[in-house]
């Protein structure tokens, strides 16, 4: 009886003492500066950064700013200016816009061509890493000529510039060549010796703009635009499962076919001889997919499994000779964006640099199997 | 004796608070501090777990013969009055400075990545308040909170899924690819995120089911090395090995892999959850260190408790530079690898007790 006693004075105690503190901390909040804090409507959060190459040491910064204000005619603010450091051209925005400039919401960073060849992106993409406001996804992609001019110009049917890029650069069926490169991808192909970097590339057309291709690095700089057919195989070898709509012309000579393979699965293995000196690599690569259009010869034909095995064997070799072709030409340019040196990286013991991969690369040997499967050609008989 | 000692830890009890001590911001970085064994990191913690199991036999071994004493009463009853005290005033400031070097660390993480541009001395005071609460309520209060906490943080392993996705096997292979160096090096560093589960030195007086310590301990032991394993295999398979060694935090970079369509940034969720592991394993230490004083002063008093915060609290505020500070935090490191192996001279001194007894 005694014990519970003095437990519920105790507790009684306790009580007071919580709603002392909880008074105490209510009051303290009164004490709390205000001039930290900002509103909401006085942020502007940077959607897209565009940066353009002007000499060896400036470059012109360009950031667009979604703009609530329902007075306002335009629905984004854009600001340019030409600095030598990215953090010193954010202050100076932040002189020449009304509000405090964030970067929290930045989506996509523009880097236009002269730039990108120039080897300078890392250092950007280096420091907007090490920012801890931004998050990850931020996508990157090249442009061509400049990337204020992008931002600058007027897309009368689209609401609103930040969304059209975001959109446009993010993951869709239709352009799955695209490797929707963002700053942890960069940053991983950059520093990972076994790769060397892909960026989308967009060109700007009268109204709108086109992602047109890939923009191929060569350890820090970009040296090539690959066509989105050559970004596809990359993408195939890489194993990404949804792949775009296969477009093919085979027989050019005599009797040309064109067809529109839609691919569902896709797969590849990989096996390396774990030689460095004469290095060979067997790649085996399945996709099915429905044939969606056909145009050519066997027109009306493709009825019995006969025909379409026959079509399935034209496919993968005409597949085979693409992919080698392509392959050859990396090999020339001693790039390897795909990562296929990994496969002799795991059995290597010790530092893998990345001259180990140009060495590789150079001297690989690549033999290609490629197997196709049309699940079906539609409801028509 | 002092006080009341009944057995009050249950099973449950000390398999979670020996598997959060452990727990704290140490996994947040701890594929940074293997980093010097590259992309064959990933078997690593599986060692520590057992090392961890090597180094808890003796101190079981030790408690078991002193059953209802803690390792502070131990020395003593070992070592002589002198000697014993003095041992336990280093063990006390040992955990004193690591558990403000825990804080620190914590505070620092907040500050660089979800509150840049707020200072820390409002969070700070705040976090010590709720540590005084917890460690007031005594060592049962502790366990049950470090249970309620390991059921909040652990789904968060959700979130490594899309690096999973993303991620590449590969980078395992090969399994043994480092020298005899470098496994020293990440060693030394990364042991650190094992520390913690010989608290149990000071809390198996309390432990209901002594006979079975051994077995619990265990099981709390292999769930962190379960759980590091995870996080350090993810991330092998996520980050190049540059990205490995220079990416602070890096486990907070697997969790920015995100794809949530509700959540922009699910690592500044993560981060203000793991308030709660920091708050586990530093009540367990100002617990320990309050038992400490204690002893040390042969009296129990409830201002122990406060002084101590405060002491802690002096340890973040003091104006030292930096690399000072790091340097003077890895001396501590180095002292706290000896309080692991102290049980071994504790166990030999009393066999010699034993023997010149019996003849």
């Amino acid at each position: 009886m005694c014990c519970t006693f003095t437990e519920e004075k105790a507790g009684a105690a306790m009580k007071k003492k919580i709603i002392l503190l909880l008074t105490v901390c209510i009051c303290l909040t009164a004490c709390s500066s205000k001039e930290k804090k900002v509103p909401l409507e006085d942020i502007g959060m940077v959607g897209v950064m565009a940066i353009d190459y002007i000499d060896e040491d400036l470059f012109r910064l360009t950031m667009t700013i979604p703009q609530f204000s329902e007075d306002a005619k335009e629905n984004n603010e854009s600001f340019t200016v030409e600095t030598d450091l990215l953090s010193k051209g954010i202050i100076e925005i932040e002189s020449l816009s009304d509000k405090k400039v964030v970067l929290n919401q930045l989506q996509v960073i523009l880097i236009n061509e002269e730039f990108a060849r120039l080897g300078q992106t890392e250092e950007i993409i280096r420091f907007l890493y090490r920012n801890s406001e931004i998050g990850n996804k931020v996508l990157i992609a090249v442009v061509k000529e400049s990337g204020e001019k992008i931002l600058s110009a007027k897309y009368p049917d689209k609401p609103n510039i930040n969304f059209y890029l975001n959109d446009l650069l993010g993951p869709s069926i239709n352009t799955a060549f695209n490797p929707n490169t963002n700053i942890h991808d960069f940053m991983y192909t950059q520093t990972n010796p076994v790769f060397d970097s892909i960026l989308p590339y967009l060109t700007k057309k009268e109204d709108e703009i086109e992602l047109s291709g890939i923009a191929l690095y060569k350890a820090k700089s970009m040296i090539k635009v690959l066509t989105p057919q050559e970004g596809l195989i990359i993408q195939s070898l890489q194993n990404r499962k949804n792949l775009m709509p296969l477009y093919l012309t085979l027989n050019e000579n005599n009797g040309e076919e064109k067809l529109l393979l839609d691919l569902l699965n896709s797969r590849v293995n990989m096996k390396s001889n774990k030689d460095l000196s004469s290095p060979k690599l067997t790649i085996h690569l399945k996709l099915e997919g429905t044939l969606v259009e056909y145009k050519g010869v066997k027109e009306g034909q493709l009825n019995t499994n006969k025909d379409i095995s026959k079509l399935q064997n034209e496919i993968n070799q005409k597949l085979e000779s693409d992919i080698l072709n392509f392959m050859e030409e990396l090999k020339e340019l001693q790039v390897d964006p795909v990562g296929l040196t990994e496969n002799f990286r795991m059995y290597y013991n010790g530092d893998w640099s990345h001259k180990k991969t140009i060495d590789v690369i150079s001297k690989l040997e690549l033999d290609i199997t490629v197997e196709t499967i049309i699940f079906s050609t539609g409801t028509l008989k | 004796m002092s006080g009341k000692k009944s057995p009050v830890l249950n099973r449950f009890h000390v398999i979670f608070l020996t598997q959060n001590i452990m727990f704290g911001t140490g996994i947040l970085s701890l594929p940074q501090k293997l980093s010097s064994l590259g992309y064959s990191q990933a078997l690593f913690p599986l060692l520590f777990g057992v090392i961890a199991c090597l180094t808890l036999w003796p101190i079981i071994w030790i408690n078991s013969k002193y059953e209802n004493d803690n390792l502070f009463r131990i020395n003593e009853k070992l070592l002589g009055k002198w000697l014993g005290k003095s041992i336990n005033l280093l063990i006390v400031a040992v955990y004193i400075i690591f558990l403000s070097s825990v804080i620190n660390n914590y505070t620092t993480l907040i500050q660089t990545s979800a509150l840049p541009e707020q200072s820390m001395v409002v969070p700070l005071i705040m976090l010590l308040l709720v540590l005084v609460y917890i460690v007031n309520g005594g060592i049962t209060s502790i366990a049950r909170f470090c249970m309620m906490t390991f059921f909040l943080i652990f789904p968060t392993i959700f979130f490594l899924r899309w690096a999973i996705e993303k991620g590449e096997v590969t980078h395992l292979f090969p399994l043994f690819n480092f020298n005899g160096k470098e496994a020293l090096e990440a060693m030394k560093k990364g042991y650190l995120s094992m520390l913690g589960y010989e608290l149990i030195m000071f809390y198996y007086p309390y432990i209901a089911n002594k006979k079975k310590a051994f077995k619990y301990t265990t099981i709390g032991i292999w769930i962190t090395v379960l759980l590091y394993f995870i996080t350090v295999l993810v991330s092998v398979m996520y980050f190049s090995k540059w990205q490995l060694e220079n990416v602070e935090y890096s486990v907070l970079h697997l969790l920015k892999a995100g794809e949530l369509p509700f959540i922009e940034r699910i690592d500044i969720f993560v981060i203000t959850l793991w308030v709660l592991a920091i708050l586990a394993t530093a009540s367990a230490y100002l617990w320990t260190a309050k038992k400490g004083l204690e002893s040390l002063r042969n009296k129990k008093k409830s201002s122990h408790v406060y002084i101590l915060t405060l002491v802690v609290l002096l340890f973040e505020w003091m104006p030292l530079n930096p690399g000072f500070q790091e340097k003077f935090y890895e001396i501590n490191y180095n002292i706290y690898y000896g309080i692991l192996g102290w049980p071994i001279v504790l166990c030999v001194v009393h066999l010699l007790k034993k023997k010149r007894v019996r003849p």
